[in-house]
């Protein structure tokens, strides 16, 4: 055969080969009757705990390099290979036990890339443990719904409520923001609300709630968004300054927050800050900004911090032995807990499929999330109305405590979010 | 009049920073007419080494070991994978820097760890009376250091033999070459310096809130400085950075007041905006070198 001949069935053979597609396999029987098909087999995860067992393998798409939500996404990724592990040990999920090693991706907070490593492992994987972003993970949304896959995100966007194949979990920042304003209009009795907030909908969907509250509570509601990088806070801090509202929700990265905050007292500001979780960083308390933070910042939360005493706290400090706490790793092991709900439960009706998943998501009334969040959440089966997490919390910065925080407001729901209709993403 | 000049020092405090940076960015273009990309990762790395320096050798000790660490660094990274490139086209070895920044800033972003770093410097937040104006202590070091660190820099390329050599180099490489100057030192110097002068805009950036992995992206305010200035003046940059940053803290204080259907944050905008008027004057800058060419 002469080189070009050659050239022309090996171009064909990888065009045939690229046609195949990856996600399009069909279904099987697997191990005890259940029906399988992408991201399934039959032989043993790599490192099994038990190699008689098959194997569930679920993706990760993380910022774990260079991206500016690193800080929190390694811990989140370590922490669910920690979670899926024990889940391992404990015998895994019907005959089959979870690998979360194998297709782990590096998404460096852009869109575009997510979307590409999602399609490189897309035809590898049953359901994803993680898709860490909203704007990132809403680059694959069209296609996660297409194939049915079942997301566990890492953010904590409005949207998710009203997307079938998002396993949510926690307050939304909208949520979390409406109960902050709520909080400080009950015990501190302000009258006045600014949210400084990064544009995009972490930024976009805390502003909207924190207007939904003011204009409930008939507060005075100002918006005003800012860009990461700390030589860019200069308008925001003028904008504190110079409103002098009672109350700033922030929804920034730390060091944002911290330069805020910190130049707002400089120049006597002397109002509250609370700010959602993603702006708490343990490492604020050594900066030059800590006595500001101490005196003015207050931290809303969608869960309780790293040190709880709950069983599911416990099981995860006991299985992250060694590390510098941080509540990325209660994050990431908060967020497994509906996904594995789902594949027992997927499990149970025999239909390990892609679709067999998303239906036993749909079924799910409630998690079992070992006392990390409040019986009744995680209902999957309701609407967006019925289903919506909305209770929080506040903390304060604390020297003693492991994370830097120490409660001050146990779990609870405001009036605003508790009559608001979510018939839509707050920030739409 | 407080608020004005708390605003002005807040601006040329910061326009220290971004002058600082626009410096590397121009010694290093003079000498090899390549903007460098890679000024962020050392401003980025030269602030984490001082944050993990400065409890063992005092913030001052640390700033020191770190400009000098940071500009063999910049040093290396030159003689490694930059000089293989000369006579390449430039716009091949300025994506050559930006390939090096990744590389460096994945490598430091690993010793940031989890938690926001500190530098430890003595200021803080603190304030001191001004011409009776209550201004930030560390706005006024960064101005006096970039002034001194500017003023030992025109005597550097004015006096010292080396300095004369570097200025050569700019002027016309293969002329200098023909002198007997080694043009592979002058762009080793001149990545050196570059390093020097980003690790101590890092961590003069640092004082703030602290270090994490997205300070680097404030080297990115040096660019409309260096075009401001002109790309091939040091005066320029000096000139370029604290305009940026006057002009930024300005508008951000006064524009709500004065203009505000410009919007919020257009005090972001607003060197841009500068930049944009500069160059319609004058299109190669405040002191930029006109360029002739015959066609």
């Amino acid at each position: 055969m002469s080189g070009k001949r050659l050239a022309v069935v090996f171009v064909g053979a990888l065009l045939l080969a690229s046609c195949r597609g990856g996600d399009g396999a069909a279904p099987q029987e697997g191990a005890g009757g259940v029906k399988v098909d992408a991201g399934v087999t039959s032989e043993a995860c790599p490192n099994a705990v038990d190699k008689s067992k098959g194997c569930i393998y679920l993706g990760t798409i993380s910022d774990l390099t260079e991206g500016p939500f690193k800080t929190l996404a390694v811990p989140i990724t370590d922490s669910q290979k920690a979670f899926w592990k024990r889940v391992n040990d404990k015998g895994g999920i019907g005959g089959y036990e979870v690998d979360v090693t194998k297709y782990v991706k590096d998404n460096k907070y852009n869109p575009q890339i997510h979307n590409q490593v999602y399609q490189e492992i897309k035809g590898n994987v049953l359901a994803l443990t993680q898709t860490l972003g909203s704007p990132t993970t809403a680059a694959i949304l069209p296609d996660l719904e297409s194939t049915q896959m079942v997301s566990v995100p890492a953010s904590w966007t409005s949207l998710w409520g009203f997307e079938e194949v998002v396993l949510e979990s926690g307050a939304n920042y909208c949520v979390e923001s409406m109960n902050t304003v709520d909080y400080a209009v009950d015990k501190m009795g302000v009258k006045s609300v600014m949210a400084v907030h990064l544009a995009g909908d972490y930024g976009d969907d805390a502003a909207a709630g924190a207007k939904i509250a003011a204009e409930k509570r008939g507060l005075t509601f100002e918006s005003v968004t800012t860009q990461t990088g700390q030589d860019n806070q200069g308008g925001a801090i003028d904008a504190v300054v110079s409103k002098k509202p009672d109350l700033v929700v922030l929804t920034t990265g730390p060091t944002d927050a911290a330069v805020i905050i910190g130049q707002a007292a400089a120049r006597g500001y002397k109002g509250k800050f609370i700010g959602t979780s993603p702006t708490w960083n343990p490492g604020l308390l050594k900066s030059p900004a800590a006595p500001a933070i101490k005196a003015l910042y207050l931290q809303s939360a969608p869960w309780k911090a790293w040190n709880t005493e709950s069983v599911g706290h416990t099981a995860m400090r006991a299985a992250l032995p060694g590390v510098t706490p941080n509540d990325g790793y209660t994050a990431g092991w908060v967020w497994a807990y509906p996904l594995k709900a789902a594949l027992e439960k997927a499990v149970q009706n025999k239909d390990l499929t892609r679709a067999g998943v998303l239906a036993a998501a749909r079924q799910l009334t409630s998690v079992d999330y070992e006392g990390m969040l409040p019986s009744g959440a995680g209902n999957f089966s309701a609407s967006p109305q019925e289903g919506t997490f909305r209770q929080s919390l506040i903390y304060r910065p604390d020297d003693a405590a492991p994370t830097g925080v120490s409660l001050v407001e146990e779990f609870f729901t405001g009036p605003t979010a508790k009559d608001f209709k979510f018939e839509k993403p707050c920030y739409q | 009049m407080d608020e004005f000049l708390q605003s002005l020092i807040r601006g040329l405090g910061n326009g220290s920073i971004y002058s600082l940076l626009a410096l590397g960015f121009v010694i290093i273009y003079k000498s090899t007419q390549v903007i460098s990309f890679a000024q962020p990762a050392f401003m980025l790395a030269g602030a984490v080494l001082v944050s993990y320096l400065a409890p063992a050798v005092s913030f001052f000790g640390a700033v020191l070991v770190a400009a000098v660490v940071i500009a063999v660094l910049a040093l290396g990274v030159e003689r490694t994978v930059l000089r293989p490139m000369v006579g390449k086209p430039v716009f091949v070895v300025a994506i050559i820097t930006i390939g090096v920044d990744v590389v460096v800033r994945v490598v430091t972003n690993a010793f940031i760890g989890l938690d926001v770093r500190q530098v430890g410097d003595p200021w803080g937040l603190d304030t001191i009376s001004f011409l009776g104006a209550e201004v930030q202590q560390r706005y006024l070091v960064m101005i006096a250091t970039t002034a001194v660190v500017t003023a030992a820099l025109f005597l550097f390329f004015r006096y010292s033999r080396i300095g004369l050599a570097m200025r050569a180099v700019a002027y016309d490489q293969e002329v200098a070459l023909a002198q007997g100057i080694s043009v592979g030192s002058v762009f080793a110097l001149s990545w050196a310096l570059a390093g020097g002068l980003a690790a101590l805009a890092g961590v003069f950036v640092a004082t703030g809130a602290g270090v994490d992995q997205q300070l680097w992206i404030v080297a990115l305010k040096a660019l409309p400085a260096i075009i401001l200035g002109g790309l091939e003046s040091l005066g320029g940059a000096v000139v370029g950075g604290l305009a940026v940053g006057v002009v930024e803290s300005l508008f951000g204080t006064y524009q709500g007041d004065f203009a505000p259907w410009l919007g919020p944050n257009f005090g972001l905008v607003a060197p841009y905006a500068l930049m944009l008027l500069v160059l319609l004057v004058r299109p190669y800058g405040l002191f930029g070198k006109r360029e002739v060419e015959r066609l």
